[in-house]
C-alpha cells in the first residue's frame, strides 16, 4: 500500500522555486531516507509536507493514504498522523514539557474522535516512552526544550513521534550535532517505531545515521529534484564519492 | 451623562481646592503632626500639579490629559460593596469599599487602625509612620493621596501570619475620586504573605488614588501578591513607597487585569546590608494603559534587586514599563537586573518600556534588558505540528510567556486562582486581536 505519494511537486518560499517537480512514493512500512548537499531543498520538502506556512505549493499533488494533504493545516496533518522531527526543535519558555505532551496528545485525540486522557494517564504513558530514550522526570518537568542540550532535545522529538504514533514520520537532520552515543540511542529509539503501518522519511545529509537507521530506498536531492535513487549502497556511495560525482553521473 | 460642569487644568487645582475648604473635615483633623504632614504633602504635589507629558515619569501615561477631575464627584463612604476577591477567604481579612475600611477581622499580632476614624488615641506606631513614604514630588499622586485622605488603613503586624486586603467598589452612577492610604509595618524578623486585591465594575472613570506606604524592619519577610482589575472604565493609580532594611526581604507578584488607566508606581528603598526586592509584574490588556514605573534605590552595599515585567497586549491597548535602578556612592556590591518583556498580539497593540541605571558606587552588578515583540513563528508552526489548533497554540504561547514571571509565588490555592484569573485575562486579549 502506498502511503505517501508525491507527485511532481513544485513548492516556493519567498517567491523563489525551491522544490521543481519531486516524485517519490513511500509504502508503508518502509523507510526512505533523502540525502543531498545543502541547499537542495530537503528541509523545504519536510516543512511542505508538515504544512508549514510560507512553503507554497505550486504545482503537483501529495497524497497521504489516499487523502490530499496540500491546503490541510499543519495540525491537522498532525492529527492524521503525520509527524515532522525538528532539525532545531523549538524552545518553548514557561511551558512544561510534560503540559505540552499531554496537550498535543488530547489535541490529536480530539480531532480524531477519540477520549481524552487525563493527567495521570498521559504520566503514565510518557514515563513507559520516557525511560527507553533515558529522558529523566526532570525533563518532563522543564519548559519543552529551554536549556536542553542538542542530544536532549533530539530525544525528546523522538519520545513525542513515539507518543503520538503517527503513520508518516520525518526526520529532518535528526542527526546534526549528535555525538555517536547519542546518534546510536535516537536511532535505536527510531528503530523501536519501525512498523508495518508507518513509514518513514528520513532527511540527513551524512550517511553516518543511515549506519544506524538502515533504510529500504535512498534518494538523491539536488537543485530541488531527486537525481538518484537506489538502496542502501547508495548512501556509502555518496559519503565515499561525494555529492557531486554522483549528482553528475545522475 | 451630564455635560461636564469644567474641565480641570493640568495643575490639579480641584484637589487644591478641595484641600484648602475641607482640610478642617478630614480624618485626624485635629492632629497638628497629620495636618503638617498633609501640607507638605499637598505642596509636593503642587510641583507637578497632575502629572502628564511635560514630567519625564508620566510622559507615556499622560493622567492630566486623561483625568476630568470636573466630572468628580465629591468622596463619600459609598454603600458597601459585596466582598469580590478572586482568592479564598483567608483568617486575616480586611474589607475596604470605595476606599473605606468595613470590615477587619484579625487574630492577635496584627494591630489595625482605620485612618477614616483618626484621632487623639492614634497609637504611636502609625504617628511616627503615617505619612513618610509616598508622598513627595516624585510621586505627586501619592502625596495627593495623603494631603487628600479620607479613608484606609494602618496595619502593624508582629507575628507570622498572612492577610488579605480585599478593595471592592460598589458600582457608580457617576465618578467619584478616592483617596486613600494603606500603612503596613511589617516587624523585625516577622514573615508575611499579604494578598491584595482590587475588584470594581461600572466606574463611570472614577480614580481610585491609593497610596501604600510599607515598612519592612530587619529581617522581616514580605511576599506580596497583587491582583488589580478595575472596572473598564476606572482609572486606578497606586503610589508605593517601601523600606527595605537589612537582611529584609521583599518579593512581589503584581497583575495588572483591567481599568481604563492603571498606574502603580513603586518607590523602594534597599536600605541597609542584604536587603533585597524581587518584583515581578504581569499585564494583560486589549484596551486602556497598564503602568508600572519603579525607582529601586540602593541604599546599602550588599543589596539585591530583581524585575521581571510581562505583558500582554492586545486590541489597542498599552503596557508602559519604567524601571529606574539607583545605585548609591558606597553601595557596593549591589546586584541588580531588571527584564522587561511585551508580546503584542495586535498590530494596534503597543508597549512602551525604559530602563535606567544611574550607578555612583563601584564593584556593582546591574544588567537590564527589554524585548517587545510578537508570538515566534517558529514555535507557532512547533506546536501546530504537533496537532495543535491555532487558538489553542497561541494561549498556550501567551501562557507560557505569562508563566515565567508568576514563578513560585504564593500556594497552590493562591497560584490556581490567579492562573484562573489569569487564563480569563488572556482569553479575553487574545480574542480581541
Amino acid at each position: 500500500m502506498k502511503l505517501l505519494e508525491i507527485d511532481n511537486l513544485h513548492v516556493t518560499v519567498d517567491g523563489k522555486e525551491i522544490l521543481k517537480g519531486i516524485t517519490l512514493v513511500i509504502p508503508a512500512g518502509e523507510v526512505h531516507a533523502i540525502m543531498g548537499p545543502n541547499g537542495s531543498g530537503k528541509s523545504t520538502l519536510s516543512y511542505a509536507l508538515a504544512g508549514r506556512e510560507g512553503y507554497e505549493v505550486t504545482g503537483g499533488r501529495v497524497i497521504y493514504r489516499g487523502e490530499e494533504l496540500t491546503g490541510l493545516s499543519p495540525d491537522r496533518r498532525a492529527a492524521l498522523g503525520v509527524f515532522l522531527a525538528l532539525q532545531y526543535p523549538v524552545e518553548i519558555p514557561g511551558v512544561t514539557t510534560i503540559t505540552f505532551l499531554k496537550t498535543a496528545l488530547n489535541a490529536q485525540r480530539r480531532a480524531r474522535g477519540e477520549p481524552e486522557m487525563d493527567a495521570m494517564q498521559v504520566l503514565k504513558r510518557v514515563r513507559e516512552k520516557a525511560r527507553a530514550l533515558q529522558i529523566s522526570e526532570d525533563m518532563l518537568k522543564r519548559p519543552l526544550n529551554a536549556g536542553f542540550s542538542g542530544g536532549e532535545k533530539k530525544r525528546m522529538e523522538i519520545l513525542q513521534m513515539a507518543l503520538l504514533e503517527p503513520k508518516l514520520a520525518i526526520l529532518d537532520e535528526t542527526d546534526s550535532g549528535l555525538d555517536i552515543d547519542a546518534l546510536k540511542l535516537v536511532a535505536s529509539g527510531v528503530n523501536a517505531q519501525r512498523a508495518t503501518d508507518r513509514a518513514m522519511l528520513v532527511i540527513t545529509h551524512y550517511q553516518r545515521l543511515l549506519d544506524y537507521i538502515v533504510p529500504d530506498r535512498v534518494h538523491v536531492l539536488a537543485q530541488g529534484r531527486i537525481v538518484t535513487s537506489g538502496g542502501p549502497d547508495l548512501a556509502r556511495e555518496l559519503e565515499q564519492r561525494g555529492y557531486g560525482a554522483v549528482v553528475e553521473a545522475a | 451623562m451630564t455635560v461636564m460642569a469644567r474641565r480641570l487644568s493640568a495643575s490639579g487645582d480641584v484637589f487644591q481646592e478641595d484641600f484648602a475648604r475641607h482640610l478642617p473635615e478630614f480624618p485626624g483633623a485635629a492632629l497638628d503632626w497629620l495636618n503638617a504632614r498633609r501640607r507638605a504633602a499637598m505642596d509636593a504635589f503642587a510641583v507637578t500639579g497632575i502629572p502628564g507629558r511635560r514630567s519625564e515619569a508620566w510622559k507615556w501615561t499622560d493622567l492630566a490629559n486623561v483625568l476630568d477631575l470636573g466630572a468628580f464627584a465629591p468622596v463619600v463612604l459609598q454603600p458597601s460593596a459585596p466582598r469580590d476577591s478572586i482568592f479564598p477567604k483567608q483568617t486575616n481579612e480586611l474589607t475596604f469599599s470605595g476606599g473605606f475600611l468595613t470590615q477587619a477581622s484579625v487574630q492577635s499580632g496584627i494591630d489595625v487602625v482605620d485612618l477614616a476614624k483618626l484621632d487623639a488615641a492614634v497609637p504611636g506606631w502609625v504617628r511616627d509612620n503615617l505619612g513618610t513614604l509616598a508622598q513627595g514630588p516624585d510621586q505627586p499622586m501619592g502625596a495627593a493621596s495623603l494631603a487628600l485622605m479620607r479613608s484606609g488603613a494602618a496595619i502593624r503586624v508582629r507575628k507570622d501570619t498572612s492577610l488579605q486586603l480585599v478593595f471592592s467598589h460598589a458600582p457608580s452612577v457617576r465618578a467619584h475620586v478616592s483617596h486613600s492610604r494603606i500603612l503596613l509595618i511589617v516587624e523585625s524578623g516577622v514573615s508575611l504573605h499579604l494578598l491584595e486585591n482590587h475588584r470594581g465594575t461600572n466606574a463611570h472613570g472614577s480614580l481610585r488614588n491609593l497610596g501604600f506606604e510599607l515598612h519592612l524592619k530587619p529581617g522581616s519577610r514580605l511576599e506580596h501578591v497583587r491582583v488589580q482589575k478595575d472596572a473598564a472604565d476606572a482609572m486606578h493609580l497606586t503610589s508605593l513607597g517601601a523600606v527595605v532594611q537589612r537582611d529584609a526581604s521583599y518579593r512581589a507578584l503584581y497583575t495588572a487585569l483591567g481599568g481604563q488607566l492603571a498606574r502603580l508606581d513603586v518607590n523602594l528603598r534597599l536600605d541597609g546590608a542584604k536587603a533585597e526586592a524581587v518584583i515581578h509584574h504581569v499585564a494583560a490588556l486589549a484596551e486602556g494603559i497598564a503602568d508600572i514605573t519603579s525607582v529601586i534605590d540602593h541604599a546599602s552595599p550588599h543589596t539585591c534587586s530583581r524585575q521581571v515585567f510581562r505583558n500582554v497586549v492586545g486590541g489597542k491597548g498599552r503596557a508602559v514599563n519604567q524601571g529606574r535602578v539607583v545605585v548609591r556612592h558606597g553601595a557596593i556590591k549591589s546586584d541588580s537586573h531588571q527584564l522587561f518583556k511585551s508580546l503584542l498580539l495586535s498590530p494596534h497593540a503597543e508597549a512602551d518600556a525604559k530602563p535606567e541605571l544611574e550607578i555612583f558606587a563601584d564593584d556593582v552588578l546591574c544588567g537590564h534588558g527589554t524585548a517587545i515583540g510578537a508570538l515566534e513563528a517558529d514555535a507557532l508552526f512547533y506546536l501546530r505540528s504537533r496537532g495543535i489548533p491555532e487558538p489553542e497554540a497561541k494561549l498556550l504561547l501567551i501562557r507560557g510567556f505569562v508563566a515565567e514571571a508568576i514563578g513560585e509565588f504564593g500556594d497552590d490555592a493562591i497560584r490556581d486562582a490567579l492562573w484562573r484569573e489569569l487564563e480569563t485575562a488572556l482569553a479575553a486579549v487574545g480574542a480581541g486581536q
